[in-house]
This record gives C-alpha cells, sequence and structure tokens, in this order.
C-alpha cells in the first residue's frame, strides 16, 4: 500500500506504540491516586507535558492541555475563550474573528455561537489560499473576544498569517487562537513567536495515536471548561488518557529532534510529486507555489471527479483524498477552494497528496506511475458537460 | 489490472444478495461495491437509493461480505437524465417510465463507463433478470421479473451487465441473506418512484421550478368520451390512462381515465372498455439484438407486471415500431414502456408514443 494521506491521519510510530504499552498493562494507574501507582502514571503525564511544550516553546508545560484530539482543542479555545471574555466583559466583547477557510471544528462552532448571540465575522482568503492579515486586523474591535485562524491549510497546506492576526487581537485585547494541526512536526511552530494565547494540536497528525491531543493555553488566559472536573487544574475534567498522552509527549520529542530533517525529506518528495503531476495536461496546484506546508500538494485535474479519482488510486493501493474526509462520498467543492474562488466544477476534480514519516522516494513514484492512466480512464468516463 | 466486479448496492435486500454472490463466485477481492448518491439533498427521509441510511447499510453489508464500498455522486448525471425528462413528460401530459431512464442512463450509462475506468469488466445490479450468451431473459422467479426496465440495453451493455439474482426467487433471496448474516436480510422493499416522497407526484412536479405556470397542474374538465363535461380535474398530471382510483365521480358503472388531451387540458373518461387499444407505436426503440428485418410475431408487455400478450411488430423506417395486438389491450399509456418478448427473451421495446394507440 502506498500511503500519501498524512494530512488525514499518520501511522503510529513503532518506538511510540511500545512507550504506550506499559500504561495500558501494569501502570494502569488513575494519575490523581495517592499511592504510588498512580503517583508513576502522573509523573509520565507530566514528562510528556514537558516534552509536548518543548515542541511548540511553551514558557511552561502547566501551559498544556490535554484533550481527546484536535476538534476538543479547538472547541475549548474558541468556545472557553468566547464565553470567558464574554463572562468577564459583562457581555461586551461579543465578537469573533475567524476565517473561511478553518476546519469544521472551528466553522461549525462559529455558526453555533453565532446562533447563541455571538456575532462571527469571517475573513476570506485570496487566489492564493492565504487570509490576508490586514483583513482580519480590520475586523478586529474592542468588542472581540476571541480571533482564531488556522496556522497552515489542512488541504491546501498554504501558511496563514498567524502572528500579524495575533498581534492585532493583542492591540485590542481580545485572545487569539490557532489550529496547529496540520503544521506541528512539519515545520517549526513557536507559541512566543506567533504572539498567540492559544494553539491546538493533535496526536494523530503527528504520529502518535488517535483520541489524544492538547491545548497550549498561555500563562494568564482564563477559559471556561467544556467538560468540567478537576485533571489539567480544572481545565479539562476526566481521567488523563496516560497511554495516549505519553505517546503524544514521545511523538513530539521525536517531532523536535528529527524536525529538520523531516521538513527537508517531506519537500523533495512533495516537489517530486508536484513535478511529476504536472505533467499531466490539465493539471493545476492549488494554493500559494512557495509558501505551504512542505509536506503538501493539492491538485486539480481538470474533467473528473476528485472522488472517482481516490477510488480508481485506492483500487490500486494507492491512498489518497480529494478534500476533507467525507463518508457520504458527495462531490461538493471544498470551502476552501470556494473561498479561493476556484470554479466549482474544478474544485470537485481536485486531489490532495501529503506525505510524511515512512513515505519513500519509491511510494512517490508509484503514485505517478499510476495516476496519470487513472486520470486518462476517467476523463474518458466523464459525462461530457 | 485485475479484472474486477462492480456491484452496484441500493442499500436493498436483492443488490446486497448479489454482491454476495459474485464475492463467492469471483472471489472477494475481484468485487467492488458501489452505491450511487443519486439525489443533491443530503436528507431524504424515505428509502432512495444514496440516502444516508441506505448508503450506511449497503456498507454494512460490504463489511459483512468481506469487500470495499465506495459511494459515486451521481446527483447531477441522475437530475439530467431521469428527474428533468420525468418532470418534463408528466408536464405534456405522458406518464414516464423513471427507472428505465435509470437503467440506460445511469445503471449501465455513466456507472458502467465509471466501472471500466475502475478496472471492473463488469456491473451488476440487483435485479430479477438473466443474461445467457448476449440474450437479456427474464427472471427465473417470473412474478420478479424486472425485465421491463432493462429493455434498453443493447449488446455491449449486455456482454457488460450480470443480474446474480435472477435465477433465484425472491424468497430465496432473502433466506441468502439471513444465512449470510446481512442486515438488509428483512428490509422492506422499495416499490415507489425512489426519488418522489409519499408517492405524491404531483406535489413533486408542482415544486420544480419548471412546472411554474405549467397546464399540466392546472384545473380543468373531465369529459366522457361523447364529450359531455363529467366533473373537474386537478391538472393533467395527476392521472394515467387506465386510472380509476382518485377521479372524485360519481356514476354507476366504473369510470377510467381513457386518455389526457394536453392541447385543450382535458381528461377524458369511459368505461374499462374504452381504454382498449389495438395498436400503438413505440418511438426511442431499442433493440437488444439488433432490429430485426421485417415484421414479426412477439409478446409485449405495456406496464411491468402486464401478461405479455401477442402481437405483431412492424419496424417503421423512421425507427418506430408499430405494435398490433392479437387481442386489445387495457389502457397502454403514452410515455409507459411496450416491451417486446420472444418467449423469455427480451427482444427490445421503447416509449409508447401520444397518437399512436387505436
Amino acid at each position: 500500500m502506498t500511503y500519501l494521506d498524512h494530512n488525514a491521519t499518520t501511522p503510529v510510530r513503532p518506538e511510540v506504540v511500545d512507550a504506550m504499552l506499559p500504561w495500558l498493562r501494569e501502570g494502569f494507574g488513575n494519575p490523581s491516586s495517592v499511592y504510588a501507582l498512580g503517583q508513576r502514571a502522573r509523573a509520565a503525564v507530566e514528562k510528556a507535558r514537558e516534552r509536548t511544550a518543548a515542541l511548540i516553546g511553551a514558557a511552561d508545560a502547566s501551559e498544556i492541555v490535554f484533550t481527546s484530539g484536535g476538534s476538543e482543542s479547538d472547541v475549548l479555545a474558541l468556545a472557553g475563550a468566547a464565553w470567558q471574555a464574554h463572562d468577564e466583559s459583562q457581555g461586551r466583547r461579543r465578537k469573533i474573528v475567524t476565517s473561511r477557510i478553518e476546519h469544521d471544528a472551528i466553522r461549525l462552532l462559529g455558526s453555533q455561537l453565532r446562533r447563541r448571540g455571538f456575532e462571527v465575522v469571517e475573513i476570506g482568503c485570496g487566489a492564493d489560499g492565504a487570509v490576508s492579515a490586514a483583513d482580519m486586523a480590520a475586523a478586529i474591535d474592542d468588542a472581540t473576544a476571541v480571533v482564531s485562524l488556522m496556522h497552515a491549510n489542512n488541504e491546501t497546506g498554504v501558511l496563514q498569517p498567524v502572528a500579524e492576526a495575533a498581534a492585532a487581537a493583542r492591540a485590542k485585547g481580545a485572545l487569539a487562537h490557532t489550529d496547529a494541526v496540520q503544521s506541528l512536526g512539519k515545520m517549526p511552530v513557536d507559541v512566543k513567536a506567533l504572539g498567540v494565547d492559544l494553539l491546538a494540536l493533535s496526536g494523530h497528525k503527528l504520529n502518535a495515536p488517535k483520541g489524544v491531543g492538547a491545548l497550549y493555553v498561555r500563562r494568564g488566559v482564563r477559559l471556561a471548561p467544556l467538560i468540567t472536573g478537576h485533571q489539567e487544574k480544572n481545565r479539562r475534567g476526566s481521567t488523563e488518557n496516560v497511554a495516549g498522552i505519553v505517546a503524544l509527549g514521545l511523538a513530539c520529542e521525536l517531532a523536535a529532534a528529527e524536525l529538520s530533517a523531516a521538513a527537508a525529506h517531506a519537500l523533495a518528495l512533495r516537489r517530486r510529486i508536484e513535478a511529476g503531476v504536472l505533467r499531466i495536461p490539465g493539471a493545476r496546484l492549488n494554493g500559494h507555489p512557495e509558501l505551504r506546508l512542505p509536506n503538501t500538494a493539492h491538485f486539480s485535474l481538470a474533467g473528473l471527479d476528485g472522488h472517482h479519482l481516490v477510488v480508481a488510486l485506492d483500487l490500486e493501493g494507492v491512498c489518497v483524498s480529494s478534500g476533507p474526509a467525507c463518508s457520504s462520498g458527495a462531490s461538493t467543492p471544498s470551502h476552501v477552494l470556494t473561498a479561493m474562488g476556484v470554479d466549482p466544477k474544478l474544485a470537485t476534480a481536485s486531489i490532495r497528496v501529503s506525505v510524511g514519516w515512512g513515505t519513500t522516494d519509491a511510494d512517490a513514484d508509484r503514485f505517478l506511475a499510476i495516476l496519470p492512466k487513472a486520470v486518462e480512464r476517467l476523463r474518458a468516463a466523464a459525462v461530457p458537460a | 489490472m485485475k479484472v474486477r466486479v462492480l456491484a452496484a448496492m441500493s442499500g436493498g435486500v436483492d443488490s446486497s444478495v448479489a454482491a454476495a454472490l459474485l464475492a463467492e463466485t469471483h472471489g472477494r477481492e475481484a468485487v467492488v461495491g458501489v452505491t450511487m448518491k443519486l439525489l443533491a439533498r443530503a436528507e431524504t427521509g424515505f428509502g432512495c437509493c444514496g440516502s444516508p441510511a441506505d448508503v450506511d447499510d449497503a456498507k454494512r453489508v460490504c463489511e459483512t461480505i468481506g469487500i470495499p464500498h465506495y459511494v459515486a455522486d451521481m446527483a447531477d448525471h441522475f437530475e439530467a437524465k431521469v428527474i428533468a425528462p420525468y418532470v418534463e413528460s408528466y408536464l405534456a401530459g405522458t406518464t414516464p417510465n423513471p427507472c428505465v431512464e435509470c437503467n440506460r442512463s445511469v445503471k449501465f450509462g455513466h456507472l458502467l463507463a465509471l466501472a471500466e475506468a475502475w478496472g471492473c469488466a463488469t456491473v451488476a445490479t440487483g435485479h430479477y433478470a438473466r443474461v445467457s450468451d448476449g440474450r437479456l431473459l427474464k427472471a427465473r422467479d417470473e412474478r420478479k421479473d424486472q425485465t421491463y426496465f432493462l429493455y434498453s440495453l443493447t449488446a455491449k451493455e449486455l456482454s457488460k451487465a450480470a443480474f446474480p439474482v435472477g435465477e433465484l426467487t425472491k424468497d430465496e433471496v432473502r433466506a441468502r441473506a439471513r444465512a449470510l448474516g446481512l442486515r438488509t436480510a428483512d428490509k422492506a422493499e422499495s416499490m415507489e418512484t425512489c426519488f418522489v416522497p409519499a408517492r405524491d407526484v404531483r406535489g413533486f412536479v408542482a415544486a420544480r421550478p419548471e412546472a411554474a405556470g405549467a397546464a399540466a397542474l392546472s384545473r380543468g374538465p373531465i369529459r366522457a368520451t361523447d364529450g359531455r363535461v363529467l366533473g373537474e380535474h386537478e391538472g393533467l398530471a395527476s392521472y394515467t390512462v387506465g386510472q380509476r382510483k382518485g377521479l372524485g365521480l360519481t356514476s354507476l358503472a366504473p369510470l377510467y381515465v381513457v386518455r389526457l388531451e394536453p392541447e385543450t387540458n382535458t381528461l377524458v373518461v369511459g368505461a374499462e372498455g374504452e381504454t382498449l387499444a389495438e395498436s400503438l407505436v413505440a418511438g426511442a426503440v431499442s433493440w437488444t439484438r439488433g432490429v430485426p428485418a421485417g415484421s414479426r410475431r412477439a409478446e409485449v408487455r405495456v406496464r411491468h407486471r402486464h401478461p405479455p400478450a401477442p402481437a405483431t411488430l412492424t419496424p417503421r423506417a423512421d425507427g418506430r415500431v408499430s405494435v398490433r395486438f392479437d387481442a386489445p389491450q387495457r389502457a397502454p399509456a403514452p410515455g409507459q414502456a411496450a416491451v417486446f418478448y420472444d418467449g423469455d427473451e427480451v427482444l427490445g421495446g421503447g416509449t409508447i408514443l401520444r397518437g399512436g394507440l387505436s
């Protein structure tokens, strides 16, 4: 199998699996328990917290709140900050500024908060897939509770002006959140350099398992918790997922140690793939040609349905995706490409290729060997418009 | 590339068993389950191919059988090739047969083309029909036979079609599904037009933008064949030739719809005998194994489950076919299919034309 969909999820590294097992077996203690069994679990969680903090340059490990994943981290950040700021300002701060290209965790929560009385402003992006920092800044005012802009887009990989948006938020006394789920482990991400108050990350995008993530909460920032309970310093209830947290911690440490080599490896693979795909007539790259994650390439191949191409490639043992993972199979243009102004027909004729840990030149070559024929056959089968 | 079979799966029991039988005969690695998403709207609330509940059933059945499953979004194609012509037919005062169009343009049209692109040599469905030596044959279970809806397949399509349940009875299919532990084993059968909610054809047609101001939805007179006005109809799109119920008339003898006259927005009714036709003309004719050289004998069905009636077919120079029945047949409806049989074999068929009945 040739797996080229690392933005959807990643394989768990064997050493990460090994590190988890003791905490699923003999080390099953509850980190809140008084006795030694619990203390050992607590120590493992705290070590993981330090490793996670180190990957993103957090000043203190206590700024890391473990969650069940990227979506929970996003929701805790946006809803937790929005309600907290709303309450602390006696309802004066009731505006959320975000973008039209966010992950559904943010987008759908935005619609829900809008129904509950918040003013939610979604800033569009340019044809290159980047949100304009100036447009973000212009929308942020004294009534803004929180600003949320993703670090890199999950579909196109295009990098977003998070530092500028965070500075604009700070100037107006609003909190700044970034969804960095797709960026961690692929490029340097530093919370101090970005100037953000909140940052969401996910384990399974980083060669740790599904079901674990974290939210960076800058010291001094208060959030209304979503899951009440005493764990995570009252910020997130529920007994800690010790094995998952240990896995995330190790994955963060490995990512930090290997970051520059991994990024260079991914970029070389991506360039190889881009050169190959763009040789196909009617192929184009979506998003900014350079200011992207090193591992992500998003293509449109005019005259076919991207979902049908994904099926054709799967039948040959190659995994890529068309738009965001969607089980319904509906071939609808993605909100990201729509925001970029891509024609709906061309937007549905798209696939995303994302490389990562374990991807080889042979994987890229196998994909490039199969793709042109699959495209040709699907174009021949397409209904004339 | 491996040779595969594409199993078109609606989420019902027949196509579930069809896929399971293929997995047994061809091997699981050679079968690909596909459910077509045919409607643009996500929620349907009734059983239509590709409604979320049916997609879920098909997926779960594939998991049980151990074959991959994909959804293919064909909503645009289905709209253009099936729904729009269906509405157009009603608005023109005829009674469409969308299942024929779906088999022609969607299942053995676009899906077949897609199957080829995916390396699948065959498209299999859960239809009750058989293919043998390139001939399309009635199902072994004649009560379930669905060849009426498949007459438009030509030799090329028949060479790539498979109907694995055509050798079984419905009871055998359900027993097979139960034995295999398929969750669709006792699922109710859908008999209505799959994309029309709650059998409300009139409501469906009326809600379409192209129906705005259409005469076929306007009230008009109901007349007897001798011209007397007997009442008022609610728009011709609500009626089909041969219909008895829902006319809102009281009379001594039962009254039937004899014909629809869109030119004057008139619904003509009469005694059952007045719906009898001695002959008809079929257009948009398709032959499974080529056009016959001249007139020939055949049995003709004018609706699903109509016992095939002996007749003489005469292909005309314009491609249409004149059908003369040995004995008059009750209520052939313009827009419906006339399907030609030679015993078990389907020779072809066409659409019953307005004005061709006598």
